[in-house]
């Protein structure tokens, strides 16, 4: 599956099984008609402590799913604490203890899971931390009492601190500071949210995650972590009135507890327009990139919907305009690309960039790109288009059904980044309903190069050294 | 994400991808996998997993050792490009019309390049089926390899190459494969190099259609479609291919056992591979080797390999040992990375784990916790049509039977204490590794240092 639009981020995870089968609910609902037009007819409830549970059945493998998604990420971080909700994510692993939902030491977590032939991993993003593992349904219980005993039962002894700490620098060292070009999107990043937290990296500043502390976890963790700043989400062979039951014994056993109502700082008005340029000695091609900020599914609807299927004429493929013009008709990029991220609780993200060919310069790529834009903007695009980028958007919310990772995790998007479930269930019929017109407004609005007021945008610039003598050329 | 996504997919790819529409839940039933043996009335064959839930169908094919193993020196990349521009037009089809008809009617086709095997893979929506298989066939017997198109790819693999080439962890990769299996085609850069794309045409494209017959075809398919229609279409798509004639594998060895070689690269952290012989798919103490793995290093969180180097010392984000099965050489790979102060330490503890597990038994837990995982585990990979036809498609290309998987969870099971010490002292073999460093030059010594990558420019 290339990607499902509505919530489907680019995020590598391990295995996590759920798959959908239509007959399972169908048969116990009246309306069955209604229900079958939906993505994957998920079910809900929520628990006296303010802790919503989602479930999705399907009895074709004895074996489930658990997610747990809180409502805190590393944008909600106290200024110089940056990396504290990933590193305390980490630190879930390492001890717990709570009334009534036993006790696990240090490590063992996952040890515990490995043992009953499961699998568990965690993720943090800037405004969700998730934990889940899959299991044989017959270990269902088992897992929601560990995953409910950590939710407010976290025993983190003070020695575990240090060399977990070493282990997110050298995750930093990892990912970004042996990468040139992870480290040009960190700083691309920064400078497209001046004031707001989206600007520093989820993973944290080196030099904030140095000075990190068992006192800035565990305050963390209390401030965030309760039933009623977090989801469940159950898929796989259990009915909703097993997960009722059993959540009411695990979960359930937890109460409520006040948590912080979600206060993040805001940019300015965009008055400048900022470049960030980068040289870099391992840079072979030089690189234009240009990040927006546009409205995210939560802040409108109805412009998401038609971002994305703007996403889907400008980059949807192999045939779709910005390569086929950059690319295949006038060989200006070598590679060109047009990504809209729209899962944000704040603003959501556009990412255009493109790899300059031989002989050409990112500001050709730039320029190149601004005419297509320009054209997309004054001439709208065909209705020919238009249905084609719908029925191959439509077409990916089935090949969404056919997927281990799909059902949980785009729900799990769906509502932590604040839409309804129904957003999801029923995208294939809000897609359908996008115009033209609507798809050549939002390019007006968010993606002018022309536009009077500068657009929140930032463009990025990442060149290779220059030739160091003047027969450069003939070197190796 | 809390693990490291330094983890190779194919580290798993046997242990956990299965998949079980039709799981038994039929206690007496003895198999988890309906594999159907689909045979086509032109005498072609296919493994088939029906399941009607989804309305999808997946189909992965593979060409018995016609992978990039065969690409000449001077043609490095032949099999990559080949990969690359079969889809790009065939028949009355330009580039723009084919790739057209792919996307506009969801169907996604690709074509892979392995060392050994060259593969393919198409998945559709069931109503667009006829299309499909329709344009793979096109594609397999009759390509055009367009200037336009063939250009555009190379390119395309150039910039990927360029791209790769600021990356530690694929530096160490390129190197390592230029180094264990020095003298043989698997030390090639299979992706190509910079020059070698540039050379080659479309003729040599079309030398490299000769690889792919149906005598060295394998087909898999799970998903929406019944064993009879898959036989008419198997003939349909695959029936006109002539047969090809391509060498059979011979057992190669590694080579620079005990070196230790360094590229010097100013980066915080430096990656560490380390490689010794590995044991083939069809050896008996196969499964044994994956528990004493899963112990050793193959299993993240509770593996030897993380509890010592992450969990108690800080010392990595990920290490992991897992086993490569080349048709012609096995490898056992150990793969980490660590701050440049710290490499010697975590050398030194890779191998203290190899002398425990070879002077010491394992615990009667640590085996069991082993055994329940790669056994319990089977089911939950359950996971989507594409990868219960690629686990076929991994089995046939192996030449492995269709009840492979019943057999595996049945020998885990049977694994003893005394089975994991004997494997252990066979296999590891810790003055063998080969070993190759991307990071600064400090503190190392005994490293050959390698000046400019091979096989790259």
């Amino acid at each position: 599956m290339k990607r499902f639009k509505l919530l489907f981020p680019a995020i590598a995870l391990a295995l996590c099984v759920c798959v959908y089968t239509a007959a399972s609910v169908l048969a116990k609902e009246p309306q069955a008609q209604t229900h079958a037009e939906k993505v994957f007819n998920a079910q809900t409830f929520t628990l006296d402590n303010g802790l919503q549970v989602v479930v999705v059945e399907n009895h074709s493998v004895p074996v489930v799913t658990q997610m747990v998604w809180y409502r805190v990420g590393a944008a909600d971080e106290t200024p110089g604490k940056s990396g504290i909700a990933h590193f305390l994510e980490h630190l879930m692993f390492k001890g717990q203890s709570y009334p009534g939902l036993g006790e696990i030491g240090p490590g063992e977590f996952s040890k515990i899971i490995r043992s009953l032939g499961g699998n568990d991993n965690a993720f943090t993003s800037q405004d969700y931390t998730a934990y889940f593992q899959s299991i044989s349904s017959e270990h269902l219980e088992t897992i929601m009492r560990m995953e409910a005993g950590r939710m407010r039962g976290l025993k983190l002894p003070k020695e575990e601190v240090e060399s977990e700490r070493k282990v997110i620098l050298e995750e930093r060292r990892q990912r970004i500071d042996n990468d040139p070009r992870a480290q040009f999107g960190e700083q691309l990043d920064e400078v497209l949210f001046p004031n707001h937290p989206y600007g520093t990296p989820v993973i944290g500043w080196f030099h904030e995650m140095e000075g990190l502390t068992w006192e800035d976890a565990t305050g963390f963790y209390q401030r965030w972590y309760a039933p009623n700043n977090a989801f469940l989400i159950i898929c796989g062979d259990v009915t909703v009135d097993q997960v009722r039951k059993l959540a009411q014994k695990t979960y359930g056993l937890i109460p409520r507890v006040e948590v912080p109502k979600r206060s993040r700082t805001v940019s300015p008005p965009f008055i400048a327009r900022s470049a960030v340029k980068m040289t870099h000695p391992v840079v072979r091609e030089p690189v234009f990139q240009r990040e927006y900020r546009v409205p995210s599914a939560r802040q409108s609807h109805d412009d998401a919907l038609a971002l994305q299927v703007l996403e889907e004429i400008m980059d949807g493929g192999p045939t779709s305009r910005l390569y086929k013009s950059l690319v295949v008709d006038n060989k200006i990029a070598s590679a060109v690309n047009l990504s809209y991220m729209s899962s944000a609780w704040d603003d959501a993200t556009i990412s255009l960039s493109g790899r300059a060919m031989a002989g050409y310069t990112p500001e050709q790529v730039e320029a190149a790109i601004d005419d297509q834009l320009r054209i997309l903007i004054k001439d709208g695009i065909t209705d020919q288009e238009l249905n084609e980028a719908i029925l191959r958007l439509q077409a990916e919310a089935i090949y969404a059904r056919d997927s281990v990772t799909g059902p949980a995790m785009i729900i799990g998007y769906t509502l932590v980044t604040g839409s309804p479930l129904d957003d999801l269930e029923y995208w294939p019929q809000h897609i359908e309903k996008v115009t033209a017109q609507q798809v050549q407004d939002v390019a007006a609005r968010y993606l002018d190069p022309d536009a009077p007021t500068p657009t929140p945008y930032v463009e990025g610039y990442l060149y290779p050294p220059p030739p160091q003598t003047e027969n450069a050329e003939d070197q190796p | 994400m809390r693990q490291t996504y330094l983890l190779p997919l194919f580290v798993f790819a046997l242990a956990f991808f299965a998949y079980f529409p039709v799981f038994a839940k039929d206690a007496s039933s003895k198999s988890f996998l309906n594999i159907q043996e689909v045979q086509s009335p032109g005498g072609l064959s296919a493994w088939l997993v029906e399941d009607h839930s989804v309305p999808v169908i997946s189909m992965e094919f593979g060409f018995k050792d016609a992978g990039s193993k065969l690409d000449a020196l001077e043609k490095q990349g032949l099999t990559q490009l080949a990969s690359n521009t079969l889809d790009e037009g065939a028949g009355d089809l330009d580039s723009q019309a084919f790739q057209g008809e792919l996307q506009n009617l969801s169907i996604n086709l690709r074509f892979n390049s392995g060392r050994d095997h060259f593969s393919g893979s198409l998945k559709t929506l069931t109503r667009n089926k006829a299309r499909a298989f329709e344009l793979l066939s096109f594609a397999l017997t009759q390509p055009r390899f367009d200037a336009e198109p063939l250009g555009r790819m190379r390119i395309a693999n150039q910039s990927r190459i360029k791209g790769s080439m600021s990356e530690p962890d694929w530096i160490a990769s390129r190197l390592q494969f230029d180094k264990i299996f020095e003298g043989h085609p698997y030390s090639q850069n299979s992706g190509g190099t910079l020059s070698t794309l540039e050379a080659l045409t479309a003729d040599d494209l079309r030398g490299f259609m000769k690889r792919l017959g149906r005598n060295n075809l394998r087909v898999s398919v799970a998903g929406d479609i019944t064993p009879e229609e898959l036989g008419q279409v198997l003939d349909s798509v695959f029936g006109s291919l002539p047969d090809a004639s391509v060498p059979a594998p011979k057992p190669g060895a590694l080579s620079n056992a005990g070196k230790t070689f360094l590229y010097v690269k100013d980066v915080p952290q430096t990656v560490i591979e380390m490689a010794q012989p590995g044991i083939s798919r069809k050896d008996p103490d196969y499964q044994t080797s994956q528990v004493m793995n899963f112990i050793l290093g193959s299993s993240g969180f509770g593996s030897r390999l993380t509890e010592e180097v992450r969990e108690k010392r800080g010392l990595t984000y990920g290490i992991y040992s897992y086993f490569m099965d080349y048709e012609e050489i096995q490898v056992f790979h150990v793969s980490t990375s660590t701050a440049t102060a710290s490499v010697n330490e975590v050398i030194e503890l890779i191998r203290g784990e190899w002398k425990k597990m070879i002077e010491t038994d394992v615990s009667a837990k640590e085996l069991a916790d082993a055994k329940s995982y790669l056994v319990g585990s089977l089911p939950l990979s359950l996971t989507s049509t594409d990868k219960v036809a690629g686990l076929l498609l991994s089995l046939q290309m192996d030449d492995l039977p269709k009840d492979y998987l019943d057999v595996r969870q049945k020998q885990i099971e049977e694994v003893t204490i005394a089975d994991v010490r004997r494997v252990a002292q066979k296999l590891l073999k810790s003055e063998t590794f080969t070993t190759v460093l991307v990071g600064k030059n400090e503190g190392i010594s005994d490293a050959d240092i390698i000046e400019h990558l091979p096989n790259v420019e």
